[in-house]
């Protein structure tokens, strides 16, 4: 730490100055307009709280909506990746038709804004396959049953399963063409001669994808992918506007039930981040272990 | 020949279902919107679903996360009367008309002032409560005003995006700026610090703010505006729930239950201690 403190030029300390300068006016300037009466005080409450009644710690309104995050961006990210190989092979499809779906979804949804493709989804499609599948009843039958531990871990609370399950749906279809572009340019890195030595031992061309694409271009996707999945977490927000009860809109009821306006969002940034930063430095590391070991 | 059979099969269908439909259609009306009625729904189900927004204090979060509020009481005392268990679903005010539309939930119930524009999309019971509008201003920034003055260029308000106090302000200071922001804690935070002159929320919230910011806030008159009445809303077409809703609520507006619940949450302050102030 020292050494690392005398390896700074004088030039280090001045710029470090200034930014703290610059953060310091900026801050002094909020609270000269700022007529704001903090209680940072109330938040440990609504983080973990013990019941006064059942008498236990229980995981209050912010930690329920991470975990909600956490459980919907694994979910959806898993979809994503299925939904999205299969995108991205089709767009480097030998047959026209296919490849020009493939692009027309993927184009469709990188030029229509994010909010406005997660209603069209909701509304359209994610809402009719459950009403058609009839997963709400479904899922109300095993709230009310009493072996419901297991799937509460995995789920949360039964009677939101739909809204649960149609948000990791709206999430993953628009996260699979971003997934989908990265696979397409993975398949694209493999050399041609890979390919064409798969042919000429006489492999089909199920084999040669099987066998000799994929294995390499997942080798080389799979950092795009762990940063696809960090943006995902982030974009997870967007849908608390279809109300799936996740941090933002955990976040979202608090402020309007207490009035912690700055506290809860304050809150909710450091969650988020200290989630994507942690998952960014884990990937990074995970990366440079497979380097090594190359 | 397989043509022709097929050919003969279809018409024959055709015909067996016109002369099947045609007679029976009037008859059948009736039951059918019965059956179909959304009550049927619930009943078949076990359980109401209702979909609300948090506004303090018609629902909110306690302490413990969970929901209380007035919504709450008569949603649980409905479901209760109909026997069958009660799901609230929390949902953003803006898309809140869409997902009734979209089956997401059966009925809102949570403070919907009646408009005509609303009704255009949806069907409104008979109100069950009726709450007034007031206006919240920064004391200092608005001394001495009389109501005419806030109608003026230089006078900003903020408000909470789509509810019913935006359209008021709008209609009744056409030439006044309006903010519009996702929930009441923003807008007043505005008028706080000093970005707004004022914002206008159904009694209590504004002299509950104006009780906990008594240098900088105040409710300057006395009267409320606009007690238009806040409705059950549901889906068109649906002749019997707007009856069973509206039968229930003038039973439980002439046995004096809601006056009481309702004096319970905006007179009382009993309740305060459940949530954090």
């Amino acid at each position: 730490m020292l050494d690392k403190l005398k390896k700074l030029h004088w030039l280090d300390y001045l710029v470090l100055a200034v930014v703290v300068g610059f953060f310091g006016y900026i801050w002094w300037q909020i609270e000269g307009v700022l007529n704001y009466n903090w209680r940072w005080g109330q938040i440990p409450n609504y983080i973990v709280r013990y019941h006064t009644g059942r008498e236990e710690w229980f995981a209050n309104l912010l930690l329920q909506g991470l975990v909600a995050t956490i459980r919907i961006s694994i979910y959806a990210s898993i979809l994503a990746v299925i939904l999205g190989t299969i995108l991205g092979i089709a767009r480097c499809s030998a047959n026209l038709t296919i490849r020009m779906l493939a692009r027309t979804y993927l184009e469709f949804l990188r030029n229509i804004p994010p909010v406005v493709v997660i209603f069209i989804f909701f509304f359209f499609l994610s809402q009719q396959l459950i009403n058609a599948l009839n997963i709400e009843s479904w899922a109300r039958t095993i709230a009310r049953s009493d072996d419901k531990a297991v799937w509460e871990f995995f789920f949360g609370d039964m009677r939101r399963f739909p809204s649960l399950i149609s948000g990791v749906i709206v999430l993953a279809l628009f996260e699979s063409a971003f997934v989908g572009e990265i696979v397409r340019a993975g398949i694209q890195s493999v050399d041609k001669g890979q390919r064409e030595g798969a042919r000429s031992i006489g492999m089909n061309r199920f084999q040669e994808m099987r066998y000799i694409v994929l294995p390499q271009a997942i080798k080389r996707v799979l950092p795009p992918l762990a940063n696809q999945f960090i943006t995902l977490i982030k974009d997870s927000a967007i849908i608390s506007l279809i109300s799936v009860q996740e941090l933002t809109f955990k976040t979202v009821e608090l402020v309007a039930s207490t009035r912690l306006l700055f506290e809860a969002w304050i809150t909710t940034a450091a969650f988020y981040f200290v989630l994507c930063f942690g998952l960014s430095m884990l990937f990074r590391r995970l990366e440079n272990r497979g380097q090594r070991r190359r | 020949m397989k043509i022709t059979r097929r050919f003969l099969g279809a018409a024959m269908a055709a015909a067996i279902g016109a002369s099947a439909s045609m007679p029976a259609f009037a008859q059948s009306a009736t039951q059918g919107l019965s059956s179909e009625s959304v009550i049927e729904a619930i009943k078949e189900r076990g359980a109401l679903k209702i979909g609300l927004s948090l506004f303090k204090p018609w629902s909110m979060r306690d302490l413990n996360g969970d929901l209380i509020g007035f919504e709450l009481d008569v949603g649980r005392q409905l479901a209760e009367d109909m026997g069958v268990e009660v799901e609230f679903i929390p949902t953003s005010w803006d898309g809140i008309i869409p997902a009734l539309v979209a089956g997401n939930f059966d009925v809102i119930i949570s403070g919907m002032t009646v408009t005509p524009q609303r009704n255009l999309t949806v069907n409104f019971s008979m109100p069950y409560a009726y709450s007034g509008m007031t206006i919240l201003a920064n004391t200092a920034m608005t001394e001495g005003f009389a109501l005419e003055d806030y109608n003026s260029e230089e006078i900003t308000f903020a408000a909470r995006r789509g509810a019913t106090p935006a359209t008021v302000i709008a209609e009744m200071f056409p030439k006044a700026t309006l903010l519009l922001f996702d929930e009441d804690g923003a807008a007043t935070q505005e008028v706080l610090n000093g970005n707004a002159h004022a914002t206008m929320a159904s009694e209590p919230g504004p002299s509950d703010d104006a009780r906990d910011n008594p240098e900088t806030l105040s409710v300057p008159f006395n009267q409320a505006y606009q007690a238009g009445g806040e409705g059950f809303a549901m889906r068109k077409g649906d002749p019997d729930a707007l009856a069973f809703f509206n039968s229930w609520i003038t039973w439980r507006t002439n046995t004096g239950w809601l006056k009481e619940r309702h004096d319970y949450w905006f007179r009382g302050d009993e309740w305060k201690a459940e949530v954090a102030q």
